[in-house]
Formats: structure tokens, sequence, C-alpha cells
């Protein structure tokens, strides 16, 4: 059985894309191989033109770092750095000096965490831990900012507080945001949406709407 | 390297574990060198101090012919030699009689020293723990088990001494006890007994004759320096002139291959201690498996998972080295303050090995660097999403 077939659809710069679907339908999946967290037993993904699956492992790495930014469900900040050090963490591993403190703190204040930098990641609430993974998914400034599942662990009202800050961190930076969620009522008005059903994709809120090609 | 050492120090079980089991590898190879090789250069301390000095000086005929007087005089015209003394050997039954009645007989060594030459050249005097030295020609000192064999002589008592000449005859001559020796670990004259070299000469009928020479140097690492020199100023006797190493190389030669064993324990030891660095460091990645899944995830590559739990590792080595050395060192230091013995036998001769200490830090601080290698190897070989999910 295939998770994904035949999936095809392109994305402008500085669009939100939500990718929806019943669980278990492929949308996570599809994440990852955007995200290069995975690869697909046939067929290519271009990113910015680049045949990704023609990459090898450290170019994929290099590739992630400087090209996608990720937020996951659980946040997955590292407990062992402080709120800013999970944030310049990408940017450590890139070896950069492109990027700097100051941009990681001023993205701190664009998620409305300054005051908490110096705290360890483990003693946020969970709310605040997907801010600063927001920040931290968009330190490098990449090409798109891959969320799977962002408010899958938080309450409505935390929920809302992510949706509001991921659209308009994407309205002020001009940044591209695949938001993967099987729950999506909190997100509102998008640019695009994506339905993942039984491995395909099709453009709109339902299967019949339109299949896109690229 | 900042977040390595924040993972590492923030498993503090994991940390104190790890830097334990190198500091335990460390602690055996110097508590095995303090006790092993100390205990060896105590005995090579003792036969040197009390039988064959620095350099020993003996004939290929059993016997000295030369004058000892003129021999010594030549020793100590050297810079490096601070005495020098003449010995002589020979066996002797010997017994003790109290109110004309014969309490026992036993046949011991016997040893014949210059008094006054040989409380420069050896330290046996400071083994008489009662009474005094061999002090006139008929005063002897006898060894602790001696005076015990003879029914427990004490100093000024009266013993009956029974030697063979050279021509085989028996002399007899009556001695008084002047003190007794005793020496810790029994490496001194506890079997034997010391007498005037001259009255020994006299009952063995070799008056010009002597054993040896002992040489006592004032720079022990001059030792070889000065037998080579002595041999080519006398080129035609038939001396024999060795340093403590040749000299007491027969009761030393099966003592080296103990020590090379425990040595090899000792290195056993800290192999163990790698394979509880492995395990603990195996428990790390573990442990760490979800933050390994998100840093390949936003671009950390292989390469640099294996650096972080590489650090770890040299920072294990590092502190476990650190803390292992100062252990070590610490126990080094009270052996050597308290003249460490066990059961109150030879104190230890315990010297701090420079080249020992740097080696077994270094060794151990490599073996726990080799030691990290495999868990890595396995945080690098996790895959991103399944890491993060396991994790």
């Amino acid at each position: 059985m295939k998770a994904l077939d035949d999936v095809s659809f392109s994305i402008e710069q500085g669009e939100v894309i939500l990718i929806v679907g019943s669980s278990g339908s492929g949308k996570s999946t599809l994440l990852n191989m955007i995200g290069l967290l995975d690869s697909p037993t046939n067929g290519d993904i271009f990113i910015d033109e680049i045949n990704t699956t023609a990459l090898n492992d450290n170019q994929i790495s290099s590739f992630r770092n400087k090209k996608l930014g990720f937020i996951f469900q659980f946040s997955n900040l590292l407990s062992d750095l402080s709120v800013l050090e999970n944030i310049l963490l990408p940017i450590q591993i890139a070896g950069t000096n492109s990027t700097t403190e100051k941009d990681a703190i001023d993205l701190l204040k664009s998620v409305g965490l300054e005051d908490q930098m110096h705290k360890r990641a483990n003693k946020i609430s969970g709310g605040q831990a997907q801010r600063v993974a927001i920040a931290r998914g968009l330190i490098n400034k990449p090409s798109i900012v891959l969320a799977d599942e962002p408010t899958g662990n938080l309450d409505s009202v935390t929920s809302e507080i992510i949706v509001d800050l991921m659209k308009s961190m994407a309205k002020k930076l001009n940044q591209t945001f695949i938001i993967v969620t099987h729950d999506r009522k909190h997100f509102g008005n998008v640019d695009k949406v994506i339905t993942i059903k039984d491995g395909k994709a099709f453009q709109g809120e339902e299967p019949s709407t339109m299949e896109i090609t690229v | 390297m900042k977040l390595a050492k924040r993972m590492l120090f923030n498993k503090r079980g994991s940390l104190y574990g790890a830097i334990l089991a190198v500091t335990i590898g460390i602690l055996v190879i110097h508590v095995n060198f303090v006790i092993f090789q100390g205990l060896y250069d105590a005995i090579v301390r003792d036969i040197t101090e009390y039988r064959n000095g620095d350099v020993r000086v003996t004939d290929e005929d059993d016997y000295i012919d030369k004058s000892d007087s003129s021999i010594i005089s030549w020793f100590e015209r050297i810079s490096y030699v601070e005495a020098a003394a003449p010995r002589l050997s020979s066996t002797a039954e010997m017994e003790i009689t109290k109110n004309g009645k014969l309490i026992e007989k036993t046949r011991i060594p016997v040893v014949g020293v210059d008094p006054f030459k040989d409380i420069r050249a050896s330290t046996v005097h400071e083994t008489v723990t009662e009474g005094t030295y061999v002090f006139s020609r008929n005063s002897i000192v006898l060894g602790n088990t001696v005076a015990n064999d003879l029914g427990g002589a004490v100093v000024g008592d009266n013993v009956k001494v029974m030697i063979i000449d050279r021509w085989g005859e028996e002399q007899t001559k009556r001695f008084t006890v002047s003190g007794i020796a005793k020496s810790p670990g029994g490496q001194g004259f506890d079997y034997s007994a010391v007498m005037h070299i001259d009255t020994l000469r006299d009952m063995t009928d070799r008056t010009d004759q002597t054993g040896s020479i002992m040489v006592k140097l004032n720079d022990p690492s001059k030792a070889f320096e000065v037998k080579e020199f002595f041999l080519l100023s006398f080129p035609n006797g038939d001396f024999l002139a060795e340093t403590i190493e040749e000299s007491a190389e027969q009761q030393l030669a099966g003592f080296r291959s103990g020590i090379a064993m425990i040595n090899m324990i000792g290195y056993f030891g800290m192999m163990s201690s790698a394979f509880a660095v492995v395990t603990i460091q195996m428990m790390l990645v573990n442990g760490k498996t979800r933050e390994i899944g998100v840093m390949r995830a936003i671009g950390a590559k292989r390469k640099d998972i294996l650096i972080i739990f590489i650090f770890q590792g040299m920072l294990i080595g590092a502190i476990g080295a650190g803390v292992g050395t100062a252990t070590g060192l610490g126990y080094t230091f009270y052996a050597k303050e308290t003249k460490m013995s066990f059961n109150n036998s030879l104190p230890l001769e315990v010297t701090y090995n420079l080249e020992k200490i740097i080696q077994t830090a270094l060794a151990s601080f490599i073996l726990a660097i080799i030691a990290s290698l495999y868990p890595s190897y396995r945080a690098t070989k996790l895959l991103p999403v399944e890491a993060m999910r396991s994790g």
C-alpha cells in the first residue's frame, strides 16, 4: 500500500499552506518528505529547483539547516539549553555568522518571550515552548517552515495564539509556512489548503475540488 | 561543545558514574604501583643498605686477597663514593649455656664486619634494637630470630661459636652478646650473627682475606660508572664488580615478573573501566535519542553528532584522569608519609614516578575516548523521525 501516490503541487513564497486530512491519510509522511526527513520510494522532490532526492546525507543535513525550518507537535526543544540557546542552535549547527544573537533576541521579542530567554527550555509552558519552536524554525531565514500538528498538543486558547503568531510571522517576514493539521477549525483563512485523502493530494477542502499538478 | 557539556553535566548520575569508573581504573594502577613497586624498591633498598651496597666487589676466587684498606681507600677517593666497607661471611654453630647448662644449639650464617667502616657504608647498625653494634673483637650481635632460636638470648649473654676454618679444623670462641638486631621485614641480619671481621678472619684463618666490599654512593645513579671505572683501574685482578641490580638479580628476577603480572591486572582493571564508560555512554545516547533526532532534523550532520559524544568521552576521560590521578597521588602521598608497611613488614619505598603517572593518566584518557566511539557511532545512525518518535 502506498502512503502517498503521485502527489504534486507548488507553493509560492510567503504563502501559508494547510495540509489537512484524516488521521493516517499520509499528511505527516508528506511533510516528512518535504522536510527531507523521509525519502520517497519513487519520484523526486524539488525545492527551490533543487532535486533533493539526489542529495547525499551531508547535503540533506545542510539543506534542512539552511532552507527548512521545523515546528513539531511537541515543540522538541532541547531541555539542556536555554530558550535563547535553543533558538541559536540551527545557527550554531550551520556554523555561520550571518545571523547573530541579536537576531535571535529580536525573534524572541516577536514571539513575546524576550523575558524568558535565559530560562531552561523545560521550565516554560507548552504554549511558550511552541512559540520558541516557531522562533527556532525561523532563525535561519528558511525557504519553507514546516509545522507538523503545531497545535496538536495545546488547548484551544493557546492554539489560537500559536496560529495567529504563525500567520503574522508569515506576513511580516514573507515566510512560507506548510502546516499539517487534522484540526482545520483553528486556522481560519489561509492561502491554500491541500487535502490528503488515501495518499492523494487535492487542492481545497474537499477531494472533489481540484487536483494540483506542476 | 557547549551542548555536549550541558548534555553530560545535566546527567549527573551518568557523569559521576563514568568519572568514577575512570578514577577507579587509575587508582588500581596507582595502588598496585605503590604496593608492589614500593615493595620491590624496598627490597632493593634493604639489600643495598644491609648487604650489597650500590656497588659490590667480590673476587672470582671467592675471597679478595688484596688489602681491603687499599681498595676502600681507592674507592673513597671517587667523589661519587660516600663510604666502603669489607665483609666476610661464613657459617657457624652456636650454643648458649646458662648456669653451666646447655640451653640451645643452632647453626647460622655469620657475617664479619669492620664496625667503624660498616656504620658509614651500611645501616645494619641501625637494626640493633637492643644493646649496641659490634664494638670489640669478642662481642657479637645476634639476629632477632637467632636469639629466639637460642632460647631467648639477651644482651650480655655468653655464646660459644664454632667455625670450621679454611683447613677443616674446628675453631671455637666465646662471645658476649652486645646487641640484638631486628629489621622491618627481616631483610637485615635477623637470621645471622654479626661479629668483628678480624675475629672471623682469625677463626677461619683468612687473615688477609675479604669476602666482599660494599660501596655506598652518594649518587646511586652513578653505580655503573663507578663499577666500570673500578674494573678499568684493576684490569689484572680477578675482581668482579656489580651494581645492585646485577648483584641482587637472583633475588629480584622473580619479583619483577610478579610486578609485570600485577601491572597487567591493573591494565585489565582499566579496560573494565573502559567497558563501564561504554555502558554509561550508551545510556547517555539512549537517554538523548529525541534530542539527537531534533538536532538531525534541524540540520546537524552525522559528524556533528559524532563530535558531541566523542567530546563527551574526552570530558569524561579528562575529568576521570584528573580525579583518578589526584586520588592516586593522594594515596601515594599517604603511603610515603606514613612509611606504609603491611603487618610490620618492611616499609614500602614509595616514589613518585612521573613517567608512570603521565602514562596512566594518558592511557585512561585515550581509553575513555575509544570507549566513546561505539556509542557515538550508534548515535549517528539514528534516523531523525524515528529518533524523535522513540525519544
